[in-house]
């Protein structure tokens, strides 16, 4: 290494640069503190810029650059202020919000309760969008004045906050022609859209106006569609791109031996959840559904297939969401499993366990295991690996008993997960559950008071816990490979790649 | 000829029109469904319902076709259900990936695979043939996942000469297109040594050997003239498959290309892509038959279509 000498010269020069960068303005100096380009490898391919027209996971890693939703979540599931500065429930169907003032779209128009009004009511109404489903509740979204907004619900919608976390906000112009304004969408977003290769990757360039005066950090971001994880980890290893999300267990010694990558993990808003066919005649015994929970070693999983990276599942609703409690771990006790199974007279049992192509990780050596396990207690199972599409038509139909899944709870709240799989309406192409108790619970538990949610949701879990209509075997966890050139990365427990606030050295 | 063209163009466009007729009661036929694909799990049934009656997936079987059937006179083939943009831009966009692919593995496979097959055949028995034949089974052996992941291991992570992977420049386009090449040129080369080997035991080509000819020119301008024959159909259904896409090689590489589209597109039962892109592969298929078989009468004038 050499030392650069100090020359007359270099000190003139250097000064003068001093000086002048301590005379800049603000935004300048903004501008100076931000620079270079970041580049992320993500697993799934983007295929819309519609905001509302998604749940893919790489698609909000990409949108929530360019577009701002009302309100954000932490990784420590805080709900935190985003466009909107504050909210409250004024009883359990109306919501008030209070907007940010001062925030611009990318093309210079304000950010005003026009724009919610527009967005909430676009989303309600145009139910091709694939978030629709999710704002039916709405009744009315009301403009008291600029930075005023009452969102009134057919009935209680606790949840409502949550899923706005999910919701980037449009300009009422992208009302005339969604097509065009889709083609070059403008958010109010750190981040401007450039261009988007369809199927390689989209660029995006710093937003200077940002309202967050802290981000961002560089002038553009790049993010890749890489789907296959040995490109992806093949990519970052060669210095192409910095970061990588879904980096499965076993790749993490490779990235973890390449010097300049870090590995960053963190417990997901995921717990796997194995559910019974409710119908057939396996699944709707409880005396089966407790002796095949109580003959899989869950720890022997965590350990030996999961390299550890999963943690131990003790209430179905992960730590640190509205809900969790501690139900403490289900026990693995092959023994009593079978004398269970002898006594409900189940001496020859097959189970079928439907699982959706290399959908988790390390699902078939984790079903194998498992099909090991319930073999050792005298039950049979029929792994049955289908395509997704297959599977879920599989499900529909009934023909399963146990069927691998997961649930990852992405507005950070629970609510959207026993609806959907505790209610008769929900469940009933599905599991098939039906517990008029529990389903009592849930509407209980949808008002936005977060004390009686919280109680509400204790007592269905509760029951669920003996009732055993799914199999909780962990909750996962988020593994993420990053250059060591980033500063300020932070592992998000939602899946998504973040780089708000992420430097680049 | 006029007459044998037609005849061809006739029975393409049958061809093509029974080729879309059983993509799609196919698609139709095999289980899954659309809206539940796009959806997520927790969708209550009722959107899902609600999702598949605005894909038109409610109406019956022959209106469906009938509403396939305008949306390509209308040129779009339809919108796409995952991309919600029509099929046919959808499709379109990744033909630039896929023809560059194509073309790169095509010129990687003619530039080695003929050349190795000549050698081969000249000096045959010799360690130039052996050699040849080594590299032949090993092109036709090593599956595609592996050479092209030992390719990305070794180019691009350890030397990091090239690209490990994605579309751009064409630094990019080497390692997909050594990967892609790897098959046909093993099938070529050995092609070309073992109709090469044929026609040299050839009487016509001793007459020329007799008259005097040096051996440059008799193998290169009358053997090999006539051994490209086969070669150019093999050659012809080589460039119609990758046309269709590489599957392994563009997951690999991360190449937006058609083979990934379409399997995606199979999987999450976006039927409009799906019938939009072998639609379209038929078609080149189908044109380039008709092509090599017009090409047969340049390379060989004794062939005549009446």
């Amino acid at each position: 290494m050499t030392t650069p000498r100090l020359t007359r010269r270099r000190f003139v020069v250097g000064s003068g640069a001093l000086l002048g960068a301590t005379a800049v303005r603000p935004r300048a100096a903004r501008a100076q503190a931000r620079r270079g380009h970041i580049i992320a490898g993500l697993s799934e391919r983007m295929l819309t810029l519609d905001p509302a027209n998604h749940y893919s996971i790489s698609s909000t890693s990409v949108l929530r650059h360019v577009y701002d939703p009302l309100l954000d979540v932490t990784n420590d599931d805080k709900f935190v202020p985003a466009l909107a500065e504050s909210w409250k429930a004024l009883n359990n169907t109306t919501w008030r919000f209070v907007l940010r003032k001062g925030v611009r779209f990318h093309d210079g128009t304000p950010f005003t309760a026009d724009s919610v009004v527009f967005t909430l009511k676009r989303v309600r109404d145009n139910t091709k969008l694939i978030k629709s489903f999710v704002y039916q509740d709405i009744d009315d979204v009301r403009k008291e004045d600029d930075v005023t907004v009452t969102v009134t619900t057919k009935r209680p919608f606790g949840s409502l906050p949550a899923h706005l976390t999910m919701l980037g906000m449009l300009p009422p112009s992208a009302g005339g022609n969604e097509d065009g304004f889709f083609a070059k969408p403008v958010g109010t977003g750190p981040f401007r859209f450039t261009s988007w290769t369809h199927g390689d990757h989209v660029e995006l360039e710093a937003n200077a106006g940002y309202w967050r005066s802290s981000a961002p950090k560089v002038d553009r971001l790049t993010f890749r569609f890489i789907p296959e994880l040995s490109t992806r980890a093949a990519a970052l290893r060669a210095g192409e791109i910095h970061v990588i999300d879904r980096v499965w267990p076993d790749m993490v010694s490779t990235l973890k031996g390449t010097s300049g990558i870090k590995v960053h993990d963190v417990p997901a808003v995921e717990a796997q959840r194995w559910h019974f066919q409710l119908a057939r005649e396996a699944g709707k015994d409880p005396r089966v559904r407790k002796a095949v929970s109580l003959a899989i070693d869950r720890n022997t999983i965590i350990k030996e297939l999961l390299l550890g990276y999963a943690r131990p599942v003790v209430s179905p609703v992960p730590p640190g969401l509205i809900g969790h409690t501690n139900l403490g771990q289900k026990p693995y006790d092959p023994d009593r499993a079978r004398a269970i199974l002898k006594q409900a007279g189940h001496q020859s049992l097959t189970l079928d366990f439907v699982l959706m192509k290399d959908l988790y990780p390390k699902q078939l050596e984790i079903a194998q295991a498992v099909a090991a396990m319930l073999g050792d207690v005298g039950v049979k199972v029929n792994i049955r690996n289908l395509e997704i599409a297959t599977a879920r038509e599989q499900r529909t139909a009934g023909n399963y008993d146990l069927f691998f899944s997961g649930w990852a709870h992405m507005p950070h709240d629970p609510d959207w997960y026993f609806g959907q799989w505790f209610t008769k309406a929900g469940a009933e192409k599905m599991t098939r559950f039906n517990d008029p108790r529990v389903e009592q619970l849930i509407a209980e538990g949808r008002v936005p008071d977060p004390k009686v949610r919280q109680q509400k949701y204790e007592e269905i879990q509760k029951i669920l816990w003996e009732d055993e209509p799914e199999i909780w075997p962990y909750y996962s966890v988020a593994i993420y490979a990053v250059s060591d050139k980033l500063r300020n990365f932070e592992a998000r427990r939602d899946y998504y790649v973040l780089l708000h606030e992420v430097a680049i050295a | 000829m006029r007459a044998y063209l037609l005849r061809r163009l006739w029975q393409s466009a049958v061809t093509l029109v029974g080729v879309s007729i059983l993509v799609f009661v196919i698609l139709r036929v095999i289980p899954g469904d659309p809206a539940k694909m796009l959806l997520p799990e927790g969708a209550p049934p009722s959107a899902v319902e609600a999702l598949n009656r605005h894909l038109g997936l409610r109406e019956p079987l022959w209106v469906q076709y009938a509403i396939f059937l305008r949306s390509v006179v209308r040129g779009d083939f339809g919108q796409s259900f995952q991309y919600r943009s029509p099929a046919l831009r959808v499709v379109i966009e990744r033909v630039p990936a896929t023809i560059q692919l194509t073309l790169a593995a095509m010129a990687v496979t003619v530039l080695a695979g003929v050349p190795l097959g000549i050698v081969a055949a000249v000096r045959q028995r010799s360690a130039w043939d052996y050699a040849s034949t080594v590299v032949a089974v090993l092109g036709q052996s090593l599956p595609n996942f592996w050479l092209g992941i030992m390719l990305v291991l070794l180019f691009g992570v350890t030397l990091r000469w090239l690209p490990t992977s994605g579309f751009g420049g064409w630094l990019s386009l080497v390692l997909p297109s050594v990967t892609l090449a790897a098959f046909p040129t093993a099938l070529v080369a050995r092609l070309t040594r073992s109709s090469l080997l044929e026609i040299l035991g050839q009487e016509y080509i001793r007459t020329g050997r007799a008259k005097g000819l040096g051996e440059p020119r008799v193998v290169l301008r009358h053997a090999l003239r006539n051994a490209m024959i086969p070669l150019l159909t093999v050659l012809g259904l080589q460039i119609g498959t990758l046309l269709g896409g590489a599957v392994i090689t563009e997951s690999i590489f991360a190449w937006p290309g058609m083979g990934k589209l379409v399997v995606d597109a199979i999987f999450f039962r976006d039927f409009p892509v799906v019938q939009t892109i072998l639609i379209l592969s038929a078609t080149i298929f189908v044109l380039i038959n008709l092509v090599v078989d017009l090409l047969y009468t340049v390379l060989d004038p004794r062939i005549r279509y009446g």
